[in-house]
């Protein structure tokens, strides 16, 4: 029998709770021991977190009750992201989880919309997409598994509270062997031979020893930075907010499965609808705006009257060198950060965590980690956050925003080569540069390229191969299909009262 | 908006130029795309016959080539696999067959319960659970039927085809299909800015287009008028430099299998075709000189024989101003993998979906140049890899194929592999995981160790459940036709 691995867990919170909980669910008992420290002197980030669909296949492989974990964390449902005001003042569009229309002579259907536009067509791209249509008259229902089906062109996430979350993963974790000691670190003791992490000492002087060592400790990175000295690759050139204010009010109005990011003066505003309150927030650089005057521009604009004062954030857009070093891995905060523009930082957790699960082979040799198999996930690692890193900076650079300093930074900033060749190769022929792994397919890039105005100056020529009535038939098809599917829909609170209902409104108690 | 590329001139003369000219020709018939290919005699790397990847299929069914009549008139065979003999060492052997590796288990590929039985000290053959590869080793081929769940379907298949009756099927193909020919090419004619403004044939015609598709193998003559000539060369990792190959009587009940066989200065290969058999030689001009290896290849019966040389690598760029290069004319490389016409038309395809709109096309170039280098760049990563997987063949010429580092992207690859069976892919690998797996395992490369999480799912699974798979595989194999049967019923019923 192999000796199982030790896993200690520095950080509760997200981050934390996720990988306990999926390590004690993967890996069968015996395999692993993992222990999770927190102090609950330290508060967690856990404003409103809004997630990406591919939470689900986390909840799915760890076993998670989808209905039992939405009512236990106020959520809600959450079909796309609105943008407010980002390409120019008064435009709005959503980036749905779904696809426009479907391929046609397996030509992508958005290149029949441009033609079909060119010949003096009216309907906007929207109306050939489920998730958007669904999401503009707050309506939900559960994906159709019968892939002919309208009903099965979208997917969806979850929108929660994160405090709650990870209490809910918390309570998974502990009845599946997890341990929890609530403490401080004041410690860290390195190996001499190899500089590995030996083991932790807590306030209390106990000494924790462990073969994995996961850095969930937040931004300042307290294995991973302060005892390893990693480093970390800034992108603030690109992706200059490095702040956040963070303030829940009470909702009002109905309940959007979507989530809200309205450009602002110096960074942009999120508004996540969860079913006891609304989560607020201003993600901004402290170069265009100063913390008071932002915690006043967000108390301003919320939608109803504030639950809690406003707390405050800092970062710095970027990544850890490595997110693997030595016998460290940084999870969340501690790995990187990328503003929650798109949501996902749930995503870059889950990610680091499944890949985790997925490489480790047994517990280290000779009391060493494989380099090749370290190596191989630092740079799966490397291409998610640059993949999330270009698709965030299209948001920010394709404007014609000039009523402020910071738009009128972005706008004119050199961008990564990478996205310049991609825009350039939209912009010519409507062409989405499409990749295996990592975040956003083509439908993303489509809703933020049409959403940011990078309009097209023409589309792929296969498209014109095709007989135009049969490509108004089709067009016209799915937009009736998705305009009756849609109308059939019950309402999102409907839904949500049907299915996992939150407990009573407990307001304040999770800010 | 009006396109005005309307006229496409292909130069070339063998399977890439027709190739290039039905694709273009289908996929623009609406538009009324001209399409010229212009002679350009026998091209350097014309080779007598080939074995092809699966995909050749899809190419077909893409220019609308059935395939009765290609196989009857061509005279090809099928391909299960290909049979490399005594890469790991005199003695060893294995297939690398076009078809799963038996059937996922819960979700999880088959081939990691054989990475576990290996690293359990019980070494087991991927061939055991492969209806192809059983197949292949007793002569016989079926087509795959039945849905995509049963063993039945597991396995797909490619050609054995003779080069001379294949271009002649090809380009009169291409000529039904509207494609204009002309010939023979005499010089390229450039205009002020530097692009290509017209072919000038021997006979003084001018042939004039929008846009110019280079199919004129290594010699590359019209992108090397208006490209730079910088390539990037292979020839650290892969020594082999020169083919010779003869056409010779046909095989005695051939198995529908490629090969290829390890030598002392590189590998022969033999390939089966209904009414004669292709032989050669690919090696290294430093340990093998090019009289011995035609003298070897001179046995009874041969009818003609021909010397290729080759520079392994690629172009930096395949397209450039108004040109784009496929085929030997982008890459040059050993036949080892027989995805030359695969990775061609993979050009033809990028092509057709980044076709100019009209003479402005630099991005359109940019992406075709990104896409295909990584395409062109993981064949030689897999081709690479059946030099440096198991055991190690002993000899100067094999030292000296494995002496320099791999490229990172394959070292990545084979890395993660011997540390916990894991095959990772990257954008644009024409090989997938199951090739990689029949390669890997074949080869009996085994990892140190399993994913954790993986051996921990196959923990219920015991060694004595395999054996009914073996034994359903082992009849499905018995029961098809002989190979060479097969292909003659299949003609007859044709006709």
């Amino acid at each position: 029998m192999k000796k199982p691995l030790d896993l200690v867990i520095v950080g509760g919170g997200t981050a934390g709770w996720m990988t306990a909980a999926a390590f004690a669910a993967v890996f069968p008992a015996g395999a692993s021991r993992i222990r999770l420290v927190e102090s609950s002197e330290i508060g967690i980030v856990g404003v409103g977190e809004a997630t990406l669909p591919h939470i689900r296949f986390f909840n799915k492989r760890i076993g998670i009750d989808e209905p039992d974990l939405m009512a236990k964390t106020q959520a809600t449902f959450k079909l796309g992201i609105e943008f407010v005001d980002w390409a120019r003042i008064g435009d709005r569009y959503i980036h749905p989880f779904g696809a426009y229309g479907s391929k046609i002579a397996g030509v992508p259907f958005h290149n029949f919309w441009l033609r079909a536009r060119a010949a003096g067509e009216t309907a906007s791209i929207d109306d050939y997409s489920l998730a958007i249509v669904a999401a503009r008259m707050n309506r939900f229902t559960l994906p159709s598994e019968d892939p002919t089906a309208v009903l099965s062109t979208f997917g969806y996430a979850f929108q929660f509270d994160a405090s709650l979350y990870a209490r809910y993963l918390r309570a998974f974790s502990e009845t599946r062997g997890v341990v929890r000691t609530d403490g401080k670190v004041v410690d860290v003791a390195l190996r001499g031979t190899d500089g590995y992490v030996e083991s932790i000492k807590l306030e209390s002087g106990e000494v924790i020893t462990g073969d994995l060592f996961i850095d969930c400790s937040g931004f300042r990175g307290l294995l991973i930075e302060q005892t390893l000295k990693t480093g970390y690759d800034e992108w603030t050139h690109w992706l200059p907010c490095d702040r956040a204010v963070a303030m829940p009010c009470e909702n009002s109005g109905p309940l959007t499965p979507y989530t809200r990011a309205t450009a602002r003066e110096a960074g942009w505003q999120w508004r996540i609808p969860l079913q006891h309150r609304m989560g607020n927030g201003y993600v901004y650089s402290s170069r265009f705006i100063s913390d008071d005057e932002a915690a006043a521009k967000l108390i301003s604009r919320l939608d109803g009257k504030p639950l809690a004062d406003p707390r405050f954030l800092r970062f710095t857009a970027g990544r850890r060198r490595k997110t693997w070093n030595r016998n460290v891995v940084a999870i969340g905060l501690a790995g990187g950060f990328l503003e929650p523009l798109e949501s996902t930082s749930i995503y870059l957790i889950q990610i680091a965590i499944t890949q985790l699960l997925d490489y480790l082979a047994g517990e280290p040799r000779a009391g060493v980690f494989d380099a090749r198999i370290v190596d191989a996930f630092n740079r799966w690692i490397e291409m998610e956050y640059d993949r999330v890193r270009d698709f965030l900076i299209l948001h920010y650079h394709a404007t014609s925003r000039d009523d402020a300093p910071i738009w009128n930074y972005c706008r004119t900033m050199p961008v990564p080569d990478s996205l310049v060749h991609k825009m350039e190769l939209f912009r010519r022929r409507a062409r989405v540069v499409t990749y295996k792994d990592g975040l956003f397919l083509e439908p993303s890039w489509l809703a933020v390229y049409f959403g940011q105005r990078v309009m097209p100056d023409a589309w792929d020529p296969l498209a014109d191969a095709v007989d135009a009535n049969e490509v108004s038939r089709q067009m016209r098809t799915v937009h009736e299909q998705v305009q009756t599917a849609v109308a059939r829909m019950p309402t999102h609170e409907e839904f949500l009262a049907q299915y996992c209902p939150g407990a009573a409104q407990s307001l304040g108690m999770s800010a | 908006m009006t396109a005005t590329i309307s006229r496409i001139a292909i130069a070339g003369s063998g399977a890439v130029a027709w190739l290039a000219a039905s694709s273009l020709v289908r996929a623009f018939a609406q538009r009324g795309l001209e399409v010229t290919v212009v002679d350009t005699g026998p091209a350097a790397d014309a080779p007598l016959g080939r074995w092809t990847l699966p995909s050749q299929r899809t190419t077909h069914a893409l220019i609308g080539l059935p395939e009765l009549p290609f196989m009857r008139i061509t005279g090809a065979t099928f391909k299960f696999a290909t049979g490399l003999e005594g890469w790991q060492g005199d003695g060893s052997r294995f297939l690398h067959v076009h078809g799963d590796i038996g059937t996922d288990i819960g979700g999880l590929a088959f081939y990691k319960l054989l990475i576990r039985e290996a690293l359990a000290g019980r070494v087991e053959s991927p061939e055991l659970y492969s209806v192809a590869a059983t197949a292949a080793k007793l002569g016989r081929f079926a087509r795959p039927m039945g849905d995509d769940s049963s063993l039945t379907s597991s396995f797909t298949y490619a050609y054995h085809v003779a080069e001379a009756p294949y271009v002649e099927l090809l380009r009169e193909h291409a000529s039904r299909l509207g494609v204009r020919r002309a010939g023979a090419l005499a010089d390229v004619q450039l205009d002020a800015a530097g692009n290509i403004e017209a072919l000038r044939l021997a006979d003084g015609q001018r042939i004039t287009a929008d846009f110019f598709v280079d199919c004129s193998g290594p010699g590359a003559r019209l992108l090397s008028r208006v490209g730079s000539a910088a390539r990037d060369s292979w020839a650290a990792w892969l020594p082999v430099d020169r083919v010779v190959a003869a056409l010779g009587p046909p095989l005695q009940d051939p198995a529908p299998v490629t090969n290829v066989r390890a030598r002392e200065g590189g590998w022969t290969f033999r390939a089966p075709f209904v009414k004669s058999s292709l032989t050669g030689h690919a090696y290294s001009s430093a340990f093998v000189s090019d009289e011995m290896a035609l003298a070897e290849l001179a046995g009874p019966g041969a009818q003609a024989s021909r010397l290729l040389k080759l520079a392994p690598g690629r172009r930096r760029k395949f397209w450039e101003r108004n040109c784009v290069a496929i085929g030997g004319a982008a890459v040059e490389i050993e036949p080892l993998a027989g995805a030359d016409l695969h990775l061609a038309q993979l050009g033809i395809g990028a092509l057709i979906e980044l076709l100019p709109l009209d003479a402005q096309h630099a991005i359109e170039g940019a992406e075709y140049n990104r896409i295909m280098s990584r395409h062109a760049d993981a064949l030689r990563d897999f081709t690479i890899a059946h030099y440096r997987v198991g055991a190690a063949r002993p000899g100067a010429f094999w030292s000296a194929a494995r002496a320099a580092p791999a490229p990172d992207s394959l070292a990545h690859k084979l890395d993660l592999f011997r540390a916990n069976g894991r095959i990772l892919l990257d954008d644009h690998e024409s090989f997938e995981e199951v090739d990689w797996a029949w390669l890997l395992l074949g080869s009996r490369t085994i990892p140190d160790a399993l994913e954790l999480q993986i051996e921990s799912r196959f923990e219920k699974v015991t060694p004595a459940e395999l054996a009914p798979l073996r034994m359903h595989v082992e009849r499905l194999a018995a029961s098809m036709p002989p190979h060479i049967e097969y292909v003659q019923r299949q003609g007859s019923h044709a006709r």
